[in-house]
C-alpha cells in the first residue's frame, strides 16, 4: 500500500518555470503538487539533501516498436525505460507495424497505455498513410482521438507542395508538426557524417548539407503556413544558424537535438571500428558541429533535447556497417549525456523538461497543484554507461563512456515510477 | 610483425611495410622454382570467403597459401549460405567452428573485416572491403615501385580515376604517405572531391596536370558496372580528360612506371599501347601480387621460420 504523501526533503528545487533554484522540500499528495499543510496521512520520506529536484522529461519522439516488432520494445519496455531516464512522459512515434495513420489506432494504443508502469505515453498520429510522404491521414480525428502532435517519424516528406499542403491543413487542430530535416536523395547510401573521418574509413558519407536544405525548407514553410513546426534531429552548425535567424525574424518554429550528439561526434564510429550502435540517422556530426549544437541549446536556439530513442536488437545490428539499420536507444542516457555536455542542470531541465512539455501544449512545473512529475537528480554523480537496460534494445552508442549526473527517482501523476521506493 | 589480422594500411607503421616488402623480396623466387612450394605453413588452414566477384586476388592468395603449404578452401558469393539469408557473422561463426588458422576475406562493405577481426581468434586478411581498403594490392604496388626506385621516400606517385570510390587507391594512399611518397590524385570532381585532401593528396582535374612530377603514374579501372547516375557524362569525354595514351605518355618523364590494378578498360583509362610498352610494370604487379600474400600469410601466423636458403632466399 503506498503512502498518501510523498516528502521529497532537502533537495535544490530547480523549477525554471517559477523562477525557483533553492533548497527546500516539495510535498506530493493525490498526484499533485501540495503545500505543506496540505500533506498527510502516510508519509513516505526521501531524502533529496545534495540532489536536484525538477520536473519530470518530456521526450518528443521515441519509437516504442508496439505494435509490430515488439522484439526491439513495447509500451511497457519503453515505458520503463523512460522512468529510468527520468522521463515522465513519452511521445510515441507513428513509425510502428502498422503505422498510428488512423484515429483507431492512435485510440487504441492510448488505451493500451493505460496500464505501463513507468512514464506517461502519448502519441503522435502520422502525417501521412504508412508514412508514404503522398497521401495525408485523417489529422483531425487522429487529434480528435489524443494525438497530441503529427508527425512522419524519421522519414522526411520530400515533395514541399505536400508538405506546404500538411501543414496548412494541421494548423487548425493547433498540435506541432515534429519533422525531421534532410534531403533524402542528397542523404543516398550514405552512413555516416561526410567529412574527414568518412574518407579515412571508406564509408559513404550524408553531407550536412543534407539536413540543413530540411531545416531551410522547414522554416520556409514555417513562416509560410504558421504552422507549429518543430524540427527534430537539428545537429549541424549551420543549420543552428538557419534556426538562429528564422526565430530572430519571427517565425514560430521550434527544434530539438538528440541527446547523444551533445557528447560524440563522428570519430566515434572510426574508435568503435564500425561498431553499428554509431549507425544513426542523422549521423553523428563533425566536432565542430558538435560544439555549435551545444552552444545552441545554451542559448535556446534548440529548444528541446531528446533522447532520440530508436532501440534495435542483434538482428538490426549484428550486421555489415552499411547493412545494419540506423538508429540508438537513449531513453536511459539521455540526461547524462546532456548535463556532461552542458554542465549546467537549469539548461538541462529546460531542454528536457520545460520545453518539450511546451511544444505539446503542457507545463512542466513544480508549483503547487500541478501534476507531480518530479524527477530527483544527482548531478554529482559519475557514471560509466553500461548494461543491462530496462529497455530491450542493444545498441548504446555511449556505452562505456562515463558521463556526468545519475537518475535516483521519478515519479510520474504522484506515483514512485523509479527509483528505492518505487513499486 | 606483431600482428593478428591485416585489415588497412592506415593503421600499419613504416617499419611493419618495410618489414613485408623485405620479407616479400624474399619469398618471391619461390614462385621461380620447378617445385614452388615451400613448408612453411604445413598444416594451418586458410579460408579465402570472397562475397564480392574477383579473378586475380583470390587467385592470388589461393596460390600464396598453396605455395606456403596451407591447406585451402574457398568460399563464395555464389555458393554461400547468405544466399540463403545467413548473415555474415552467423556464416563466420560457422568457419570458425571448424578451426581455421586464417580468413582471407572480400566484401561489398567496409569494415565487414574488422567486424570479423574483433569477435574471432583466428586471423583476418582484408582481400578488399567496399570503398575502404585493399591493403594486399597497395603492399604489391609499392613492392613493384620500391623495386625499380628504391626507396620511396621523396617520389612523387599519381593515382587517376575514381580514386574516391577506390579501395585500391585508398590503401595506397595510407601507405605511399607513411613511407614518405607524395601522392598526387587526379580524376573529374565526382571521383576527387575536395574532401580527399583529408588524407593529404593534392587533388588535380586533369591528367596533363600530373604528367611532368609523377615517378609513378597509377591508372585506376573505370568501373562502367558500378558507377552511380551523374559520376560521369561519357567515357569518350572522361578518356579525353583521363586517359593515358601514348601522346601523354611522351610528356612524363622517361622512366616514369605505368600502373594499374587491372581488370584494365582497354582504350577507356589506358590506351592498348601504354598498357602492353615498355613503362608499363603491370604484369610484375600481378607477380609480385604472390609474394606479397606469401609473406603476409606468413607474417601473420608466425609460421616456420625459413631456414635460410632452403625455404626461401
Amino acid at each position: 500500500m503506498p503512502a498518501e504523501t510523498i516528502h521529497l526533503k532537502g533537495g535544490r528545487i530547480v523549477c525554471p518555470a517559477t523562477g525557483v533554484d533553492g533548497v527546500g522540500d516539495l510535498w506530493i499528495k493525490g498526484g499533485q503538487i501540495v503545500g505543506e499543510a496540505d500533506a498527510g496521512g502516510s508519509v513516505t520520506v526521501i531524502d533529496c539533501s545534495g540532489k536536484v529536484v525538477a520536473p519530470g522529461f518530456t521526450d518528443l519522439g521515441a519509437e516504442l516498436c508496439d505494435p509490430g516488432k515488439t522484439w526491439r520494445e513495447d509500451l511497457a519496455s519503453g515505458s520503463e525505460a523512460g522512468a529510468a531516464g527520468g522521463f515522465t512522459t513519452i511521445v510515441a512515434s507513428p513509425r510502428t507495424d502498422p503505422v498510428l495513420d488512423t484515429p483507431v489506432a492512435i485510440a487504441d494504443t492510448l488505451n493500451r497505455c493505460m496500464t505501463v508502469s513507468g512514464a506517461r505515453i502519448e502519441v503522435s498520429g502520422a502525417l501521412t498513410h504508412g508514412l508514404d510522404g503522398a497521401h495525408m491521414s485523417e489529422l483531425g480525428l487522429m487529434v480528435d482521438a489524443g494525438a497530441v502532435a503529427l508527425s512522419d517519424g524519421r522519414k522526411s516528406m520530400m515533395n514541399a507542395a505536400l508538405l506546404r499542403r500538411s501543414l496548412d491543413y494541421a494548423r487548425p487542430f493547433g498540435v506541432p508538426v515534429m519533422l525531421r530535416p534532410g534531403d533524402t536523395d542528397l542523404e543516398g547510401a550514405g552512413v555516416m557524417h561526410e567529412g574527414d573521418v568518412s574518407t579515412q574509413i571508406g564509408l559513404r558519407g550524408i553531407p550536412a548539407a543534407a539536413e540543413e536544405i530540411g531545416v531551410a525548407k522547414g522554416i520556409a514553410l514555417a513562416r509560410l503556413t504558421g504552422a507549429k513546426v518543430h524540427l527534430s534531429q537539428v545537429t549541424t552548425a549551420v543549420s543552428v544558424e538557419l534556426l538562429r535567424t528564422a526565430k530572430a525574424s519571427g517565425v514560430e518554429v521550434t527544434a530539438s537535438v538528440p541527446a547523444r550528439h551533445l557528447v560524440l561526434t563522428d570519430r566515434a564510429v572510426d574508435h568503435s571500428v564500425y561498431n553499428t550502435s554509431t549507425r544513426l540517422l542523422p549521423p553523428l556530426r563533425s566536432e565542430g558541429d558538435r560544439d555549435s549544437v551545444r552552444a545552441g541549446v545554451a542559448d535556446g536556439t534548440i529548444d528541446c533535447v531528446t533522447a532520440d530513442h530508436v532501440p534495435m536488437t542483434s538482428l538490426e545490428k549484428e550486421l555489415e556497417y552499411m547493412h545494419a539499420k540506423p538508429g540508438a536507444m537513449g531513453l536511459e542516457t539521455a540526461f547524462s549525456a546532456a548535463l556532461t555536455a552542458l554542465g549546467d542542470i537549469r539548461t538541462v531541465v529546460v531542454a528536457l523538461a520545460v520545453k518539450p512539455a511546451a511544444v505539446i501544449g503542457r507545463e512542466a512545473c513544480l508549483s503547487e497543484r500541478s501534476v507531480a512529475d518530479v524527477v530527483v537528480l544527482d548531478i554529482e554523480a559519475q557514471r560509466t554507461v553500461e548494461g543491462p537496460y530496462r529497455s530491450k534494445g542493444l545498441n548504446e552508442p555511449l556505452d562505456g563512456t562515463v558521463l556526468s549526473g545519475q537518475v535516483v527517482a521519478t515519479i510520474r501523476d504522484g506515483c514512485i515510477i523509479y527509483g528505492p521506493h518505487a513499486g | 610483425m606483431n600482428r593478428k589480422d591485416l585489415l588497412g594500411l592506415r593503421d600499419l607503421s613504416k617499419d611493419e611495410i618495410t618489414e613485408i616488402l623485405d620479407t616479400a623480396e624474399r619469398f618471391r623466387n619461390v614462385s621461380e622454382r620447378k617445385i614452388k612450394k615451400v613448408p612453411t605453413l604445413r598444416g594451418r588452414t586458410v579460408v579465402t570467403f570472397f562475397m564480392e566477384n574477383s579473378t586475380r586476388t583470390r587467385m592470388s592468395f589461393d596460390l600464396a597459401a598453396k605455395r606456403l603449404s596451407a591447406d585451402t578452401l574457398g568460399f563464395s558469393a555464389s555458393s554461400s549460405a547468405t544466399k540463403k539469408g545467413e548473415t555474415l557473422m552467423d556464416t563466420a561463426r560457422n568457419i570458425d567452428a571448424m578451426k581455421p588458422d586464417a580468413i582471407i576475406i572480400r566484401h561489398s562493405a567496409a569494415g565487414s573485416p574488422h567486424m570479423l577481426a574483433k569477435e574471432f581468434p583466428w586471423s583476418v586478411l582484408n582481400a578488399g572491403d567496399g570503398i575502404n581498403e585493399h591493403p594486399s594490392q597497395a603492399l604489391l604496388d609499392m613492392l613493384t615501385m620500391r623495386d625499380h626506385l628504391g626507396d620511396l621516400d621523396g617520389k612523387t606517385v599519381a593515382i587517376v580515376g575514381d580514386v574516391y570510390h577506390s579501395r585500391v587507391a585508398r590503401s595506397n594512399i595510407f601507405g605511399l604517405k607513411t613511407m614518405g611518397a607524395k601522392v598526387i590524385v587526379a580524376g573529374p570532381g565526382t571521383m576527387c572531391p575536395p574532401s580527399m585532401a583529408h588524407l593529404g593528396v593534392e587533388v588535380r582535374h586533369s591528367i596533363d596536370e600530373v604528367l611532368d612530377e609523377a615517378d609513378v603514374i597509377m591508372m585506376l579501372r573505370i568501373q562502367r558496372e558500378r558507377l552511380q547516375p551523374g559520376m560521369m557524362s561519357s567515357v569518350n569525354e572522361y578518356s579525353r580528360f583521363y586517359g593515358l595514351d601514348l601522346e601523354r605518355l611522351r610528356r612524363a618523364r622517361p622512366d616514369v612506371l605505368v600502373m594499374h590494378p587491372g581488370p584494365i578498360n582497354r582504350g577507356v583509362e589506358m590506351a592498348p599501347e601504354v598498357a602492353d610498352g615498355e613503362r608499363s610494370v603491370i604484369m610484375e604487379q600481378v607477380t609480385n601480387g604472390v609474394a606479397v600474400r606469401m609473406a603476409l600469410l606468413y607474417l601473420l601466423l608466425g609460421g616456420e621460420p625459413m631456414g635460410g636458403d632452403d625455404h626461401a632466399s
